[in-house]
C-alpha cells in the first residue's frame, strides 16, 4: 500500500515525544493492572496458602505436590483427552460437507449451502447449549420423543443423568459439527485448489475418495496442523457447555479441569490450590500456544476467511 | 510457422470433434441431485434443533403436548411477550456492557495504535511486544486471580467488572489491528496535513478517526460477540439479577421457566436475534471475528 518506506516514516525524531508516552499510558495501565498483574499474582500465590482476606502463608511446592495426588484433577484431564480425540475424529463430517458443497458447479448453490451450514454459528453458545440440554431431557426431550415415535421407546435414556452416557451425550452436542472453524477452513482451502489440478486428476481416472486422500488432504496440510493446535488450546479451556448441560456430573463423569478449578476455588475456597491449578492450565496453554506460533510461522498463507 | 499454423487450425476442429463425445460437459447441464440431497440433509440436521426452537416458541402447553413435532395453530405470539418481560433486563445489561467496552476499546486502541504506528521513541518495540504477547495468554488462566483482585477492589456487582475482561482483551487485538491498519495509510496524507498546519491531535481527529472506521467496526463486532457469549466471568462476579448479561441470564431464565416450554424457547429466540442479525448483515466481519476469537470461545 505505502510505496514510501521507512525514511519518510520517522520524521519526528527531533522532538522528544513526551505526549507519545502520555498517549500510551491508558493502554499500559489497563493491560498492566488487568492482564499482567493477575497472571503474575496467580503464579506467585500458587506457592502460598492463599487467604485473600487476610494472612497468606508460604508453603513452597505443597500445592503442586497436592496436585499429583488429586485423582479428580487427573480424571478431568483424561476426560479432556477424550474430548480432544473426539473433536478431531469428528472433523470427518465438516470435511465431507465441504467436499459436497464445493462440488456444486454453481457458485450460487455453493454460497447458499455454506451460509445455511454455518448459520448455527450465529446463535449464542448458551442458546445452543440450552437447546441441547432440552433435547437430552428424559421426559419430553427431543431424542427420547423421537425414539418413542419410532417405536423404540425402550431405548429412551436419561442421557445426561447416566454416568455411562453423559460423556457421549456431551460430545454429541452440536452434531453434525459443521458450523465451526474446521468447515470454514476446509471449504476455503478446497475452493482455492486450482481447477487444473482436479482436471488432471480426472483425466488420470482418479476416483473421488482417492482425490480426497491424495490431493485435498495433502494440500490442506498446513491448515490442518493449525487446526489441530487451535483444537488443543480450545480443548484446554473447555468447560462452558459441560457446566450448563451436566455441571461436570453425574459422579464427575464429565468433569473437566476448568470446572475442577472452579470448584476448588469457589466451593472449597482453597485459593492457593486453585491458583496452582490455574497456573498449571496456563503453562499447558502457553506451551501449546508457542507451538502454534511456531507452526504458523512455517505456513505462508494462514487461514484467510476474507476469501469466503 | 506453417506447421504451427496447421496445428492451430486443426485444434479447434479437433476439440469440436471430441466435443461430440464429451460426457463430462454434457453431464454438466444436468442438475446435481445427489449432491443437493446430501447438502439438504446436512443443513436440516444442523438446523434441526433451531427449527424445533422456532416452532415450539409459538406453542402453548396444550399445543406442545398434542403436537410435539409439527407447528400448531393459532400461533401464540404472547409467548414472546412473556419471555420479553423476563429476559429484556439481561439483554439490556449485555447492550450496556458491550457499548461501554466498545467505547473504551476503540478510544484506547486507536490512540495506542496511532502512536505506535506513527511515532518513533525509545521503548516503542518493547511496548508493542508486551501488548502482542498478551495474545498468547488465555483469559481463563488468570480468571481466579482477577476475580480475587476485583473483589478486593469492591467491584463485584457492577457494570464495570463485566467490562474489564472485554476491555483488557479488546485493547490487545484492537491495538494490533489499528497499528497494522494505520501503518498502511500513506505517509503523504499526514505530511499534507502537517503542511497545512495540523498538529498531532488534529491529524488524529480529522484523518485517523474517519479512515479507521472499518477496523472500528470489526473490533465492535468481535466485542459484541464476546459479551453475548461471555459466561463464567458474569457467573462469578454478578449475583444481582438485573446486572446479569445474556448468557447467565438465560440460564437463570431457563431454571425459572419450568415446563412452560413455549415462553422458554421464545426467550432463547429473542436472545439470539441480535447476533443472528449481525451475522446476516455483517457476515464477513463476523467470520473474521470468529477466526480471531476462536481459542477460548468455547
Amino acid at each position: 500500500m505505502d510505496p514510501t518506506p521507512h525514511p519518510t516514516r520517522a520524521p519526528r525524531r527531533r522532538r522528544f515525544p513526551w505526549y507519545a508516552y502520555l498517549a500510551l499510558l491508558p493502554a499500559g495501565v489497563v493491560l498492566g493492572v488487568f492482564q499482567y498483574y493477575p497472571a503474575l499474582s496467580g503464579m506467585y500465590f500458587s506457592f502460598f496458602d492463599w487467604n485473600p482476606a487476610g494472612q497468606s502463608d508460604f508453603v513452597g511446592f505443597d500445592n503442586y505436590l497436592r496436585m499429583l495426588d488429586d485423582d479428580l484433577w487427573w480424571r478431568s484431564f483424561r476426560n479432556l483427552g477424550i474430548i480432544f480425540a473426539f473433536s478431531i475424529v469428528a472433523w470427518v463430517i465438516p470435511l465431507f460437507a465441504a467436499e459436497v458443497v464445493t462440488s456444486f458447479r454453481s457458485d450460487r448453490a455453493q454460497f447458499a449451502y455454506r451460509t445455511l451450514l454455518i448459520l448455527p454459528m450465529a446463535f449464542p453458545g448458551i442458546v445452543t447449549a440450552l437447546i441441547w440440554a432440552f433435547m437430552y431431557q428424559p421426559n419430553r426431550g427431543v431424542i427420547n420423543e423421537a425414539l418413542r415415535a419410532l417405536g423404540l421407546g425402550d431405548l429412551a435414556q436419561n442421557w445426561v443423568g447416566d454416568p455411562d452416557l453423559a460423556m457421549l451425550s456431551l460430545l454429541l452436542i452440536g452434531f453434525p459439527f459443521i458450523a465451526g472453524l474446521p468447515f470454514l477452513i476446509f471449504y476455503t482451502s478446497l475452493r482455492n485448489v486450482p481447477r487444473e489440478v482436479y482436471e488432471a486428476a480426472q483425466l488420470d481416472g482418479v476416483g473421488r475418495l482417492r482425490r480426497v486422500v491424495s490431493i485435498d488432504l495433502p494440500l490442506m496440510l498446513t491448515q490442518l496442523k493449525l487446526l489441530v493446535f487451535l483444537a488443543v488450546v480450545g480443548t484446554v479451556q473447555y468447560g462452558f457447555v459441560a457446566y450448563v448441560v451436566t455441571g461436570g456430573g453425574p459422579d464427575n463423569a464429565t468433569l473437566v479441569p476448568l470446572l475442577r478449578m472452579f470448584s476448588v476455588a469457589f466451593q472449597a475456597q482453597d485459593w492457593g490450590y486453585a491458583a496452582a491449578l490455574s497456573t498449571m492450565l496456563f503453562a499447558v496453554t502457553l506451551v501449546l500456544s508457542c507451538v502454534i506460533v511456531f507452526v504458523r510461522r512455517g505456513s505462508p498463507g494462514s487461514v484467510d476467511v476474507r476469501g469466503m | 510457422m506453417a506447421v504451427l499454423e496447421a496445428t492451430a487450425v486443426k485444434s479447434p476442429s479437433g476439440t469440436r470433434a471430441r466435443g461430440q463425445a464429451r460426457p463430462p460437459r454434457l453431464r454438466g447441464s444436468r442438475p446435481q441431485w445427489g449432491l443437493h440431497i446430501a447438502a439438504v440433509v446436512l443443513v436440516l440436521v444442523g438446523l434441526g434443533p433451531y427449527i424445533f426452537m422456532l416452532t415450539t416458541s409459538f406453542k402453548d402447553n396444550q399445543q406442545f403436548a398434542e403436537s410435539y413435532w409439527l407447528p400448531a395453530f393459532p400461533l401464540r405470539f404472547e409467548n414472546f411477550a412473556t419471555a420479553w418481560t423476563q429476559i429484556s433486563p439481561y439483554l439490556l445489561a449485555s447492550v450496556i456492557v458491550a457499548a461501554g467496552s466498545i467505547v473504551a476499546i476503540v478510544a484506547i486502541s486507536l490512540v495506542t495504535g496511532f502512536v505506535l504506528a506513527r511515532y518513533r521513541f525509545v521503548g516503542r518495540t518493547f511496548f508493542f511486544t508486551m501488548v502482542a504477547a498478551l495474545m498468547m495468554i488465555p483469559g481463563i488462566a488468570s480468571l481466579i486471580p482477577l476475580f480475587v483482585m476485583v473483589k478486593d477492589m469492591g467491584l463485584i456487582n457492577t457494570y464495570l467488572v463485566l467490562m474489564i475482561p472485554h476491555i483488557s482483551g479488546g485493547i490487545v487485538l484492537g491495538t494490533i489491528l489499528m497499528k497494522t491498519f494505520i501503518e498502511g495509510i500513506p505517509q503523504t496524507l499526514f505530511d499534507a496535513a502537517q503542511l497545512d498546519g495540523a498538529g498531532g491531535v488534529r491529524i488524529f481527529a480529522s484523518i485517523m478517526l474517519p479512515l479507521s472506521l472499518p477496523v472500528v467496526g470489526t473490533v465492535g463486532l468481535i466485542t459484541v460477540n464476546g459479551v453475548w457469549n461471555d459466561f463464567f466471568w458474569p457467573l462469578l462476579t454478578i449475583t444481582q439479577n438485573e446486572l446479569r448479561t445474556a448468557s447467565v441470564g438465560l440460564l437463570f431464565f431457563q431454571s425459572q421457566s419450568g415446563t412452560n416450554y413455549g415462553p422458554m424457547f421464545a426467550g432463547y429466540l429473542l436472545a439470539s436475534i441480535p447476533l443472528v442479525l449481525l451475522f446476516t448483515f455483517l457476515s464477513k466481519y463476523f467470520l473474521a471475528g470468529v477466526q480471531g476469537g476462536l481459542p477460548g470461545s468455547h
